[in-house]
């Protein structure tokens, strides 16, 4: 069944709907974004042809209201709602109540959203396909003493994960029983403020594990084809800061095997759209299906950079009722691709977050580079959000090439006024380590720590020193070099058109 | 006019001078030849002929300056007019010399009582894998010197005076 869609709502925020909308314009098609109160001056919602007031700026009274966007949806009368990642992109009543209304969920159907993006669901479901799974829980507990018992059971160290989870929230690492009741209790705590969900499983922990994950298509009228690996070891707290493809870890035969484990499970639970397969590697090379995220990934970037996949319009076009395009022999990893997650926080200070006003924001290019950013200079990075600012890409012929030119990238991009992950970056692509692709997800924990480069300092004296003097005898308020926005765009744009 | 920068736990005297549209630096005593532009919250830099993009945004006093490997704030005060509105602490009183982080004292190039000139190296302070030279911030005479070569210093401490 084919339908064709003329507007698209996009139910996200931030460089995420940035990069739908872009796939919308591709496409021909009319994007639609929906903002909060904190969102007025986003660059989805500028870059949009119109945009739509959801609520206020906490998440739950705008971007999780549900019967808010389908409200939207209906007034601005769209044939399709994109969900992006976060959210309520795998909320499976979301996608329910968006069919119910009318229109066309861009993603899987919602009972198999209700399948796969529970986790302990999932990996029922993996072991009936035969793929294999770290021990643990298959259930969720909700009682304390059971995790213990079963913790205990399993065998330390153990991980607890919230069962409606991802993005590291509602995640630890337990080393032994009498931290167990404490993290339990954290984890809870954390997975219903993120999740309004605090039912935890436990699982054994994998030490030094490679974290790759397994890029699936699949269209309405049975095809299914894997975007082979990602490689998503570099990661802080659990998240994920550098990733890359191919990675240097697996070897064709591993690739081919993690991409039949994959399609089998996709073609089991009747997947369609785009997805990823979340796998631990051990130290042996033998992947343990861990979850599967029933939607787009934040770091689908290095996939299309070497498959020449646009994998957002292909979510439409699959929503569509579009046969898949290509067959699995038709997709090869051409070079190498790199993706730098550029967030607002200060890696020098435990990865704070650093909210504050964009004063100057160059962005880099030149061949290779793709810089995938929500943002602008005189934008403010608000508190209420994860502050992802920009995922940059590097693509090139092999790893060395595709990391000669992020290290170009980075030096070139300037974001001035708040703290961003930048300069480490800069510190992980000249790693010995990394440089010989020899890292797990412990990585940035054992990266030395920055050292005070005294060329640096004496840099830093003097810019300050001509700028002091340059501005000698100046009013004090003319000093300040950062403007604040003009109030017409904030009252500008307001529930409705955009001029 | 001249500056104290007040930069990553240590004070460096730097005085600006306007030449031919560009500008005569000096910092602890090493001269520069420092061409500027300056675009919104950019600057790029030439020193001695080397190129430098920085980010600078200052708010008051505080500069915080953002090269592709560093984010530094740096405190600028007039040193010919002091701010400090403190006694007796006049630009050509006692500079005291501190550790800028924990670390440990490798070497000390002074003696108590020796002469030195500004930008003269008295100690070397290794934190962090990395020996950084401690540099006398004024010329003078080494008028207290508690650093002991093999000493774990904290930040702060103080490691000598010059006056």
């Amino acid at each position: 069944m084919s339908r064709t869609f003329r507007k698209v709502l996009v139910a996200n925020r931030g460089e995420i709907a940035v990069r739908i909308v872009r796939a919308c314009r591709d496409l021909g098609l009319t994007p639609v974004a929906v903002f909060s109160a904190a969102d007025r001056s986003a660059l989805h919602v500028r870059l949009a042809d119109e945009a739509h007031l959801l609520g206020d700026a906490p998440s739950r009274e705008s971007y999780l209201r549900i019967d808010r966007v389908i409200d939207v949806a209906r007034r601005a009368e769209v044939d399709a709602i994109h969900p992006g990642y976060g959210f309520l992109a795998e909320n499976a009543d979301f996608a329910r109540a968006v069919v119910e209304a009318g229109f066309v969920f861009i993603g899987p159907r919602s009972e198999t959203i209700a399948l796969m993006g529970e986790k302990t669901s999932a990996r029922r479901e993996a072991v009936a396909a035969g793929v294999p799974v770290v021990p643990g829980t298959l259930e969720p507990l909700s009682d304390d003493a059971a995790i213990a018992r079963e913790a205990a059971a399993i065998g330390y160290p153990v991980m607890l994960k919230a069962a409606a989870g991802g993005g590291g929230k509602g995640l630890r690492l337990v080393a032994g029983p009498e931290e167990i009741l404490a993290a339990t209790a954290r984890a809870r705590s954390e997975a219903m403020s993120a999740f309004g969900d605090d039912r935890v499983y436990v699982e054994k922990a994998i030490l030094r594990p490679r974290h790759i994950e397994v890029q699936v298509l699949a269209d309405e009228h049975g095809h299914a084809v894997h975007l082979f690996e990602r490689e998503c070891s570099i990661q802080r707290r659990h998240q994920k800061v550098v990733e890359e493809s191919p990675s240097p870890f697996v070897t064709p035969k591993l690739r081919a095997h993690m991409g039949d484990l994959s399609v089998r499970l996709v073609k089991r639970a009747g997947f369609v759209n785009a997805g990823t397969l979340e796998f631990l590697v051990d130290q042996d090379g033998a992947p343990y299906f861990l979850e599967m995220n029933t939607r787009l990934q934040v770091e689908h970037p290095v996939t299309e950079m070497v498959t020449g996949v646009d994998i957002v319009a292909l979510q439409i076009r699959i929503a569509q009722g579009e046969p898949l395009p290509f067959r699995q022999e038709d997709l090869i990893q051409r070079g190498h691709a790199i993706e730098c997650r550029v967030y607002a926080e200060d890696p020098d200070h435990g990865f704070l977050p650093s909210p504050g006003r964009i004063a100057g924001f160059h962005s880099p290019g030149g061949p290779g580079i793709r810089d995938d950013s929500g943002v602008y200079a005189g934008y403010e990075v608000g508190v209420h959000y994860d502050p992802l600012l920009s995922k940059l890409v590097a693509h090139g012929d092999d790893r060395a090439h595709a990391i000669a030119r992020m290290t170009r990238a980075v030096a070139e991009y300037r974001i001035v006024g708040l703290r961003t992950t930048l300069p480490l970056f800069a510190r992980v692509l000249q790693d010995p380590g990394f440089l010989a692709g020899e890292f797990d997800t412990s990585f940035l924990e054992s990266l030395p720590p920055d050292h005070q480069d005294p060329e640096q300092v004496d840099l830093a004296a003097v810019a300050a020193a001509v700028m002091a003097f340059r501005d000698r005898g100046r009013a004090p308020e003319a000093q300040a070099s950062a403007e604040r926005p003009s109030p017409w765009w904030q009252a500008g744009v307001r529930d409705g058109h955009r001029a | 006019m001249i500056f104290d920068a007040a930069v990553a736990g240590r004070t460096l005297r730097v005085s600006v001078r306007a030449q031919d549209g560009a500008y005569t630096v000096d910092l602890d005593g090493r001269h520069f030849h420092v061409e500027a532009l300056f675009d919104g919250p950019f600057l790029s830099l030439s020193i001695d002929g080397r190129r430098h993009e920085l980010g600078i945004v200052r708010r008051g006093a505080t500069f915080t300056v953002t090269s592709p490997t560093q984010v530094l704030e740096v405190e600028i005060r007039d040193a010919a007019r002091p701010s400090d509105p403190s006694p007796r602490r006049a630009p050509s009183g006692p500079a005291r010399v501190t550790a800028p982080m924990p670390g440990k004292v490798v070497r000390v190039l002074v003696g108590p009582g020796q002469a030195v000139t500004a930008g003269e190296g008295l100690l070397v302070v290794e934190a962090m894998k990395m020996e950084n030279e401690l540099r006398a911030p004024r010329a003078g005479v080494v008028l207290d010197l508690p650093a002991r070569e093999g000493q774990a210093v904290e930040s702060g401490a103080l490691l000598a005076v010059v006056g």
